[in-house]
C-alpha cells in the first residue's frame, strides 16, 4: 500500500516531482525553439528584403515611372497604380462587409436559413484561392469589354476582402452585451438606431480593425490583378485601362534578367512589405485603445 | 405541495387583492389580468391578476425563476425583441391592453421606462447618455436639452458629481453613479411607470442605499415596479410586495402586512429564508 500512496514526509526528496519538473523543462524548451525558428524565418525574410531592397530604393525609384531595362526607370505608377486599385477595392467592399456583418449580427438569428446560408458562403469566400476570384472578375468584367481594366482589379480585390470585413463586422458586433440592446429599446429607440447609434459605436474600434486587416490582406495580392488589371508600363488614371500595380510589377520584374528590373522588384517588394507593416501597426494601435 | 393546492392559494391571492387597505388608493396605474406568458414550448407565468397603483412602489419577490423578472419585461414588451416568446391576457395602462399586436412599442417604451440589473452606459458622453432618448421622443434646443440633462441629473443625485466632467465617456464613472446614470437617462424621457430588475444586485451597500433614497423621491412621480432578492429592500422601499413561486402569483399585500403577517405558508417560509 505504501507503494501506490506517495506522500510527502518532511523534506525529503519526491522522486515524481523531480521526473515531472524534468519534462515542464522539455515542453518548455521544444515551445521555445519552435517559436525561434518561426521567428528566425521571418528575420530572415525580413533582412533579404531589406538588404536587397534598400539596394534598390532611391529617389528614381519612388519618382519615376516604369520604363524599359536600362533606362533608370522607377516603380512610380506602379505605387499610385496600387493605392489607386486598393483603396477603390476598400470603397467597394466597405458598404457590402458591414451591412452584411450588421445583418448577420443583428438580424440574423441562429435559426434563420437565410442568414446561415449567407455566413456560410462568406467562409467559403474567405478560403477561395485568390487566382479563382480573379478568373472570375476576368470572366465577368474583361472578357465581355474586350479589355483589361483598373475597375475589374478593384473589383476582384473587393471580393477578397468582403469575407474578412462580414466575418469581423459580425464577431465586434456579437461581442456588444444584449443588455445594450435592451437598455436601447427600452428607451423607445427603433432597432435600426440602436444597431447604429450603440452596438456599432460600442464596436467601432475592431470594426475599423476588421477593415484594416481586409486593406492588409489585398493590398499583396497579385494573382487576382494577373487577368483584371494586367498592369501597365505608363501612367494611366483611367478606371476602364489597364493599371499598373506593385505586386503584378514584382511578378514581372524579379523573374527577368535586367539587372535594374531585379534590382526594382527588391524595391517594391520592400514597400508592399512596409506598407502592409505599417497597416498591421495601425491595427494593434488601434484595437488597443479600445 | 401539489398543483392543485397552489392553484387554490392562487385564488386566495387573488382575495386578498381585493382587501380594503391595500386598495386604499384607488389609482391603479397597470392592471394585469389573467396574465399567461410562455417562453416557446415552456408556460413561464400562470394566470397572474394584480395592480399596480400609480406613484407606489410595487417590490416582485421570489425565488430565481419564479417569474417576476419575465412579468417585468412585458410591461414595457421586452419580450418582443425575442421571437418564440409570446404573453395572453391583459395589462391595462391609461385604457389600452398592452399586450395588442398594433400598438407603438416606440411610445409603450417612452412611458414605460426600464433600468435593468446590470449599468448599462452607452459609448458616448455622460450628456449624450441622457439626451439620446430623449431625442428619440422630443425636438427640445439646447438650453431645454441643458435643462434636462441638469435637472435628471440633479434628482438622481448626480449632478454635483458630474457637472464638470458632461462631456466625458460614461463608462468612466463608477457602477453605482452608473446606474444612477442609467435611472436618470430612463426618466429624462418622463415616463410614467418605471420599472427596476434588480437595479441594486451588482452595487456596493452605499450606492444600494442612495438608490433606495432615490426610489422614494422618485415614486412621487412615477409608479415604481422592482424586481428584488433582497428582502430588506422591499421591507424598506415598496408599499406593495408581490410574492412569486414558479410562475404563479402566491400573494400580494401591503409591504407591511407582507413581512409581518402573510396569509399563505408559502409567503412566511420564503420570507424567513426557508427556502428559496
Amino acid at each position: 500500500m505504501s507503494d501506490t500512496v506517495v506522500s510527502i514526509s518532511g523534506w525529503k526528496p519526491n522522486p515524481r516531482a523531480a521526473r515531472r519538473r524534468s519534462a515542464d523543462h522539455v515542453a518548455t524548451a521544444f515551445g521555445m525553439v519552435m517559436a525561434g525558428i518561426l521567428v528566425l524565418v521571418l528575420a530572415s525574410i525580413l533582412w533579404t528584403l531589406l538588404s536587397r531592397g534598400l539596394a534598390g530604393l532611391s529617389a528614381a525609384a519612388i519618382m519615376k515611372p516604369m520604363g524599359p531595362p536600362g533606362s533608370s526607370s522607377g516603380l512610380a505608377n506602379a505605387i499610385v497604380g496600387s493605392l489607386i486599385q486598393t483603396f477603390l477595392a476598400l470603397l467597394l467592399a466597405t458598404p457590402l462587409g458591414l451591412g452584411c456583418g450588421i445583418y448577420l449580427s443583428e438580424y440574423g438569428t441562429d435559426t434563420n436559413k437565410f442568414a446561415s446560408c449567407v455566413r456560410f458562403v462568406s467562409d467559403v469566400l474567405m478560403s477561395v484561392p485568390s487566382i479563382l476570384v480573379g478568373l472570375f472578375v476576368y470572366q465577368v468584367m474583361v472578357a465581355p469589354f474586350g479589355h483589361f481594366s483598373a475597375l475589374a482589379g478593384s473589383v476582384a480585390l473587393a471580393i477578397l476582402a468582403v469575407p474578412i470585413i462580414v466575418r469581423t463586422t459580425e464577431d465586434m458586433l456579437r461581442l456588444v452585451p444584449t443588455a445594450m440592446r435592451e437598455a436601447g429599446a427600452a428607451l423607445g429607440a427603433t432597432r435600426w438606431r440602436v444597431t447604429l447609434s450603440l452596438c456599432l459605436r460600442s464596436a467601432k474600434t475592431g470594426v475599423l480593425t476588421g477593415i484594416l486587416l481586409a486593406l492588409a490582406r489585398v493590398s499583396g495580392e497579385t494573382a487576382p490583378l494577373l487577368f483584371t488589371s494586367l498592369g501597365n508600363q505608363n501612367w494611366s488614371f483611367s478606371l476602364t485601362r489597364p493599371m499598373a500595380s506593385l505586386p503584378v510589377t514584382i511578378y514581372q520584374y524579379a523573374g527577368a534578367s535586367y539587372e535594374d528590373w531585379v534590382q526594382l522588384a527588391w524595391a517594391g517588394a520592400l514597400l508592399v512589405t512596409m506598407g502592409v507593416l505599417a497597416i498591421n501597426i495601425a491595427v494593434r494601435v488601434s484595437a488597443r485603445r479600445a | 405541495m401539489t398543483p392543485g393546492t397552489l392553484q387554490e392559494m392562487t385564488q386566495d391571492s387573488m382575495m386578498t387583492k381585493t382587501d380594503p387597505q391595500v386598495a386604499k388608493s384607488p389609482e391603479v396605474a397597470l392592471a394585469v389580468r389573467n396574465l399567461n406568458f410562455y417562453y416557446g414550448e415552456n408556460h413561464a407565468l400562470h394566470d397572474i391578476s394584480m395592480d399596480f397603483q400609480a406613484r407606489r412602489v410595487t417590490a416582485m419577490i421570489g425565488p430565481s425563476g419564479c417569474g417576476k423578472s419575465t412579468l417585468l419585461r412585458i410591461f414595457n414588451r421586452m419580450y418582443d425583441l425575442y421571437p418564440g416568446q409570446r404573453a395572453t391576457g391583459e395589462v391595462m395602462f391609461d385604457g389600452r391592453n398592452i399586450l395588442e399586436h398594433d400598438l407603438d412599442l416606440n411610445i409603450l417604451r417612452a412611458r414605460v421606462g426600464m433600468v435593468f440589473q446590470k449599468p448599462t452606459p452607452f459609448p458616448m458622453s455622460i450628456y449624450d447618455n441622457i439626451a439620446f432618448g430623449v431625442r428619440l421622443h422630443e425636438k427640445l434646443n439646447k438650453a431645454d436639452m441643458d435643462a434636462r440633462v441638469q435637472d435628471v441629473l440633479t434628482r438622481v443625485a448626480l449632478w454635483n458629481e458630474v457637472r464638470d466632467r458632461l462631456n466625458a465617456p460614461a463608462s468612466g464613472l463608477s457602477g453605482g453613479q452608473q446606474q444612477r446614470l442609467c435611472i436618470a437617462r430612463s426618466i429624462a424621457t418622463r415616463p410614467e411607470v418605471l420599472l427596476l430588475d434588480e437595479p441594486t444586485s451588482a452595487l456596493d451597500p452605499i450606492s444600494t442605499a442612495r438608490i433606495e433614497e432615490l426610489l422614494d423621491e422618485l415614486k412621487e412621480e412615477f409608479t415604481i415596479a422592482i424586481v428584488t432578492h433582497n428582502m430588506q429592500q422591499a421591507a424598506r422601499c415598496a408599499d406593495q410586495v408581490a410574492f412569486f413561486y414558479m410562475g404563479r402569483l402566491i400573494e400580494v399585500d401591503s409591504a407591511d402586512r407582507m413581512f409581518t403577517n402573510p396569509k399563505q405558508q408559502q409567503t412566511q417560509d420564503y420570507i424567513t429564508g426557508r427556502f428559496g
